[in-house]
């Protein structure tokens, strides 16, 4: 393993999600229990068997942008928008002075996936192309008739780099850029890959993070086919229940969480109130999702700290409430903690929102910074009857304060890509 | 001193050929992969051509192409690209190496949407009365006129996916999707994980296909793309004064990069050696380029302090050169400001010009053409090279391939919204 010298410190927070418009909200409600799973409002989900969600209410992107700035929200999809809002939150709360920042040492490592198209805006080029066929669109008439009538820069809206691409316009930020696409994963490798940037020495300072939202019609359909999703749409505030019994699949959520990570002595110049210190990390392919690759990841971010799974006071997990991802995160959890003589308790944040997607490693990282900051770790809503095949000792309760230094994020995808961080208290 | 990389196995599936081989000897040839569009009917669309893969067949690759059934081109192409790779470096057989220190890292971009099924229900359901679509008489059609198998494989994290666990790569899996940018950023950040530590080998590179009605729509809107309707094969004319646009193209390029004493121990045949790496952001413009470079130049000197090697070392630089006025004149721009009057004694072509624009995978099969140069000392052509543009005053190896032995290659890759990559391979030494 590669020492390196520069240490790496978690300076921002900026989380725009279903429970918090800031950092202050979110712990507010992760402290009192609150969730932000309900009813979908955005649209009308009534041809859906899946009609709840952990929503962003009152979201205006004009609120997180200069009025300057304000004409590319045009060509920003919500994803877009929601995490160019974190991005300005992660820099307002770490209270640097961008002129006084070196553009080109300044990074910018995101998390995103799949964005969709805004139906209306390919509507009138549809019915344009329509055919006598019901599953087949005339192409000569959408090549004549329905290109012309599709705004120009439609592409540029829903391209998956444009969540990192329109935060490095907005703050100057020339340095290394890069937007990973592994799903719920994503923003958990974007950090890990900023981490190991800044300990090569091509940057300073990074804005690293992850946004999304699938609650849009073309996105939550493809989402009902091939996810496992919660159905008690009857009961949103208890759909999301990781690792309890009674789970009966994932909610989807939307949010951005972005961080700012800094280089230890770039921060202390600057007087930087510090979070914590990012220590480790890990990835790894988990081919059966048997949990075995996960326990590697974890295994790995642990030696880099050069801690012993004792010295974790709990571990923020990926926690998504599918009946078998749980499984499999709570064995692999199991394998790194089960010996040890106290148990390392089990926070699963989707729990309060559900799965930001990309957003989701970030969004929830915040709150392990915001735990490691409060001295108190966060209680799993929803868990009511252990399941046996989750052999993990779930964080409940309550806040309760922390006894020791370190916190561990994980997050994985359904088909197995895993990656693990470690943040140390700040002393 | 810090772990080397080294490249020990390559594959590629392209519209000039299938194999990293035909990929190159094509381009030696000056041939163009260009042609009509035959994947849909695009007659009326303001593009009708694209630079096609052709007379694919995936069995020939893996035995059990199940796993792909319901998948995109772009992950059956890295499926068949990732086998010659491996098989290539000794590897497909991987039971003698540490495969949870064997990882993967793509450029991959998404699967293809339903083109048909999508807008029909669009059409269906529009109520241009209120301007909106009926989003619950959607969402109910929807649910069963889309086909849950392919909605799940357009997902960006299935193509790596699936490779890590066909071929049985348990390590480190990441996708990256910087645009036009995005396989040279995922081979440079492959190698750093490699140099760092964090894996032995990374099966690494890039696979993309945007020649379906929704990917020839976009690019049409921006008015990127070539319009040289008349005359296809001589559409992408980089560096060319009556250049127009880029041609799209599709398919994939994989390569195996392995740390040096590894590869030693089993013997491995090497290729080149990864020796420089820069990404940079321009941080200026979501279409355009920074007029002077700004980041294009930025870029290139970091990956030749990342290689310490200067700019006079650079033998060969396989340009971005998209064939678009923007991009090709600020190139040229950028590789002046690098290189000074060394600039006009350096050669730079364009792989382009024959291949079209591969957008994701671009940055991959461009490297491997780069190392075949290194290896057979032939410099691929710029083709459809015939006006000169007074702003793009270089030597840009026009029409015919060139002999030229060169030791350290330079291949620069930016995309949509100011991602820069530059990588730098070299001939290996010890």
């Amino acid at each position: 393993m590669a020492l390196s010298s520069r240490r790496a410190v978690l300076t921002g927070v900026g989380v725009v999600c279903p429970i918090g418009l800031d950092a202050a909200s979110y712990w507010e409600a992760l402290a009192g229990g609150r969730s932000g799973v309900r009813a979908i409002q955005a649209f009308d989900a009534a041809g859906l068997p899946v009609r709840i969600a952990g929503e962003v209410a009152d979201f205006d992107a004009k609120n997180y942008i200069d009025k300057k700035e304000r004409k590319s929200l045009r060509v920003m999809a919500r994803t877009i928008q929601l995490a160019v809002a974190a991005a300005q939150l992660a820099i307002d709360d770490c209270g640097v002075d961008k002129q006084l920042l070196d553009p080109t040492r300044f990074g910018v490592e995101f998390g995103a996936g799949l964005i969709a198209s805004e139906l209306e805006e390919i509507a009138v080029a549809a019915q344009a192309s329509v055919n006598s066929r019901p599953d087949a669109v005339d192409l000569d008439k959408w090549g004549e008739l329905g290109i012309p009538s599709i705004p120009p820069l439609w592409m540029l809206k829903y391209l998956p780099n444009m969540l990192a691409c329109h935060v490095s316009i907005l703050h100057n930020a020339q340095g290394p850029n890069n937007t990973i696409t592994e799903t719920d994963v994503a923003s958990l490798l974007a950090l890990g890959e900023a981490y190991r940037i800044l300990g090569r020495d091509q940057a300073d300072f990074f804005l690293a993070g992850g946004g999304e939202s699938k609650l849009n019609p073309l996105s939550l359909v493809r989402q009902c086919l091939f996810q496992p999703l919660s159905r008690r749409n009857d009961a949103p505030e208890k759909a999301s229940r990781p690792f309890d019994r009674d789970r009966d699949g994932m909610v989807l959520g939307e949010g951005a969480g972005v961080l700012v990570l800094e280089e230890l002595q770039h921060a202390r110049r600057r007087g930087a109130r510090i979070y914590a210190e990012m220590v480790g990390f890990g990835a790894s392919f988990d081919r059966d999702r048997s949990g075995t690759g996960l326990a590697r990841a974890v295994r790995s971010a642990l030696n880099e700290a050069a801690i012993g799974p004792e010295e974790v006071d709990h571990v923020n997990a990926q926690g998504c409430s599918a009946v078998d991802a749980d499984v499999w995160e709570a064995r692999g959890l199991q394998e790194v903690f089960g010996d040890c003589s106290l148990p390392v308790p089990v926070f699963a944040a989707k729990s309060y929102f559900g799965n930001l997607g990309a957003g989701s490693g970030t969004t929830e990282a915040v709150a392990a910074l915001l735990a490691l900051r409060h001295g108190q770790r966060p209680s799993t809503l929803n868990y009511e009857q252990p399941d046996p095949a989750c052999p993990v000792p779930v964080a409940t309760g309550g806040l309760r304060p922390m006894t020791r230094r370190h916190v561990v994020k994980v997050g994985f995808t359904d088909m197995g890509q895993c990656a693990a961080v470690v943040f140390r208290k700040w002393e | 001193m810090r772990r080397r990389v080294v490249i020990t196995g390559m594959g590629a599936i392209t519209p000039l050929g299938h194999s990293a081989k035909e990929l190159y000897q094509g381009q030696l040839e000056g041939r163009s992969g260009v042609g009509p569009i035959e994947l849909f009917n695009a007659r009326t669309f303001p593009t009708t051509f694209a630079a096609q893969v052709k007379g694919f067949d995936l069995g020939r690759y893996v035995s059990d192409t199940v796993r792909w059934t319901n998948a995109g081109a772009n992950s059956k192409f890295a499926a068949a690209a990732s086998q010659q790779a491996l098989a290539d470096a000794g590897l497909l057989d991987s039971s003698g190496v540490d495969r949870t220190r064997f990882g993967v890292y793509l450029g991959s971009g998404e699967g293809i949407q339903d083109f048909h099924h999508m807008v029909s229900l669009v059409a269906r359901h529009y109520r241009p009365e209120r301007r909106v679509v009926d989003s619950a008489a959607f969402a109910r059609d929807g649910l069963h006129e889309f086909h849950p198998g392919c909605e799940a494989e357009q997902e960006l994290h299935t193509t790596t996916a699936h490779l890590a666990a066909h071929f049985g790569l348990d390590g480190p899996n990441y996708n990256c999707l910087t645009a036009c940018a995005a396989s040279s950023q995922a081979i440079g950040e492959a190698a750093e994980l490699i140099r760092h530590g964090d894996a032995d080998l990374m099966l690494s590179g890039g696979a993309h296909s945007m020649i379906h009605p929704f990917g020839v729509t976009g690019f049409n809107l921006l008015t990127a793309l070539s319009t040289y309707n008349q005359d296809p094969p001589r559409a992408s004319r980089p560096f060319d004064l009556r250049r127009d646009g880029f041609v799209l193209g599709e398919g994939a390029g994989m390569l195996v990069l392995e740390e040096l004493e590894h590869a030693r121990r089993r013997g491995a045949e090497i290729c080149a050696e990864l020796t420089g790496y820069g990404s940079t952001a321009d941080a200026f413009r979501l279409t355009d380029s920074h007029p002077d470079g700004r980041g294009a130049i930025a870029c290139v000197r970091a990956a030749l302090a990342d290689s310490g090697l200067a700019p006079a070392d650079i033998g060969y630089i396989n340009a971005h050169g998209t064939s678009t006025q923007v991009n090709d004149k600020v190139e040229t721009v950028a590789i002046k400001k690098v290189f000074g009057d060394g600039a006009y004694e350096v050669p730079i072509s364009s792989s382009k010009s024959m291949l079209g624009h591969l957008i994701a995978a671009a940055g991959a099969v461009e490297l491997i053409t780069c190392i075949m140069a290194l290896r057979r000392g032939v410099l691929p052509p710029t083709i459809n090279y015939e006006v000169p543009d007074p702003e793009c005053d270089l030597d840009y190896v026009p029409n015919s391939a060139r002999e030229k032995r060169v030791r350290h290659v330079l291949s620069n890759s930016f995309g949509f919204g100011g991602q820069n990559v530059s990588l730098i391979v070299s001939r290996f030494q010890d």
